[in-house]
């Protein structure tokens, strides 16, 4: 019964999703969410009743240009907003992927900022019905033409967006242009510390989860592959790290089950707590296939190991 | 008379001895009777299944979606062969059971990473995870397919 809601409510989505490129509907949205919980009064929600394009955004999102939609649900009492949403993102390996989101449901911000929605993710086969919440979209009063706000997708953000909404008649028959990305203050001072001795040599992972495939048996493999997939962080149960070299270059070792996996970080760069770095996964001069992104010092690095399908969270402590 | 009587009793007797050891034997032991065909026949598509799991090592990320067909093309297979062994005791019947309930999750999974869905991928893997085939096959007494298949790479 709940696949053939959740079915149901993709279905609807997807029709919204038509709408998002094409002429103003004027019947609302039928989206199939349903009622949600907190009602936002129906003045908070007009002004952002609009078709939009994305102007700008953080480059940490590594969005390139988006589309977006909001729209009244059809026949809803109190009514309120649904939003869907086409982004195209940089991939890790340069490519650009597409990504559905829709939002629901509305909320007000507090000092009547404005409103936020979950942001849920759109799986690609309706078959499984995946709409998944991933995040978080804030959009502040608007400013004439121009809605200014923030997002969180993946774990990672909040990034800055701005959206320009667009007229009646404003389509394309592409993909939207380009946003201008908005460069946030990144770590840029080399290594992950003040002093080599500060942050060179060994690590152990401290937050270890238990294994999945233990008791799984021929199916252990496939599970751990598939464990360290997905955007939301991979159990990991094991790991290391070394850190080593002029510049210097991490070497990780994950595991997420009883899959082995072993990383490159190059380019280490701090910034206050800051610690970021390229990964590459057949070592320092294979392709970048993702980022790390997350905080150190004293001893400590933890964050989001991004590697192509997969983010891992780390949390590595250097040995005494 | 009295002889062929004696030896006629005698032959009765010992043909009640043995229906009483054949009883027996078939009542203790779910392994027993057909029992041990399973485990044999069992164990040596574990075998089979386990190295070409193994052999399909570490996928990088544009592989995936072919590990995942591979691996359910082996389960499908290991569930076929296995399914055909005859299973006299419960617990045989659990990975049994086991088995087919992990081919539909494999197919989804398939689908999902084919759709470039990986957290389905990830989220549909809690059902592998659930169905705790190592487990069921400790309690069927199969060693071989209770022990997770080590990657070569």
């Amino acid at each position: 019964m709940s696949r053939l809601k959740s079915i149901v409510v993709l279905g609807g989505v997807l029709a919204l999703l038509v709408g998002v490129g094409v002429a103003w509907a004027t019947t609302g949205a039928t989206t199939g969410y349903p009622q949600p919980k907190e009602v936002v009064p129906a003045q908070k929600q007009a002004p952002f009743e609009n078709r939009y394009v994305l102007t700008a955004v953080g480059s940490g999102a590594s969005i390139r240009s988006g589309e977006m939609k909001f729209e009244l649900e059809e026949g809803s009492s109190p009514q309120f907003l649904v939003g869907i949403s086409q982004f195209y993102s940089y991939g890790p390996t340069g490519e650009i992927e597409t990504g559905l989101f829709t939002f629901y449901p509305p909320r007000e911000l507090k000092n009547g900022k404005g409103i936020g929605f979950t942001a849920l993710k759109v799986g690609a086969s309706a078959q499984y019905g995946q709409v998944t919440p991933d995040g978080e979209l804030q959009l502040f009063t608007p400013e004439g033409d121009t809605v200014k706000g923030q997002l969180r997708l993946h774990g990672g953000g909040p990034w800055p967006v701005e959206f320009k909404v667009l007229g009646d008649e404003e389509r394309y028959t592409a993909s939207p242009p380009a946003a201008r990305q908005i460069h946030e203050a990144e770590p840029n001072n080399p290594g992950w510390g003040g002093e080599a001795s500060e942050y060179e040599g060994d690590y152990e992972l401290v937050n270890g989860g238990t294994d999945p495939t233990a008791k799984a048996g021929t199916l252990g493999p496939v599970i751990g592959v598939a464990q360290g997939l997905g955007v939301k962080g991979s159990v990991v149960t094991a790991g290391s790290m070394t850190v080593e070299g002029n510049p210097a270059v991490a070497t990780v070792e994950l595991e997420t089950g009883g899959t082995k996996r072993t990383l490159t970080l190059t380019d280490l760069a701090w910034q206050g707590d800051q610690r970021v770095a390229k990964v590459h996964a057949e070592g320092p001069d294979s392709p970048v296939v993702g980022h790390f992104e997350g905080t150190g010092g004293q001893g400590q690095v933890k964050g989001n190991l991004v590697a192509g399908h997969s983010v891992y969270k780390v949390d590595f402590q250097l040995k005494g | 008379m009295k002889t062929k009587f004696g030896s006629f009793a005698s032959l009765l007797f010992l043909a009640a001895v043995g229906v009483l050891v054949v009883a027996g034997c078939g009542g203790g032991s779910s392994t027993s009777g057909g029992g041990g065909d399973f485990v044999a026949g069992a164990e040596a598509a574990c075998t089979t299944a386990n190295q070409k799991i193994a052999a399909l090592g570490t996928p990088q990320q544009e592989e995936v979606t072919a590990y995942l067909e591979e691996t359910e093309a082996v389960i499908e297979t290991l569930h076929k062969e296995v399914a055909a062994l005859d299973a006299s005791g419960a617990a045989e019947a659990a990975y049994v059971e086991g088995l087919a309930e992990a081919v539909p999750i494999l197919t989804q999974m398939g689908n999902a990473a084919r759709s470039e869905n990986f957290d389905a991928v990830r989220e549909l893997s809690a059902g592998l995870v659930e169905i705790r085939l190592g487990e069921l096959a400790e309690g069927a007494k199969l060693k071989t397919c209770a022990e997770v298949p080590v990657s070569k790479s």
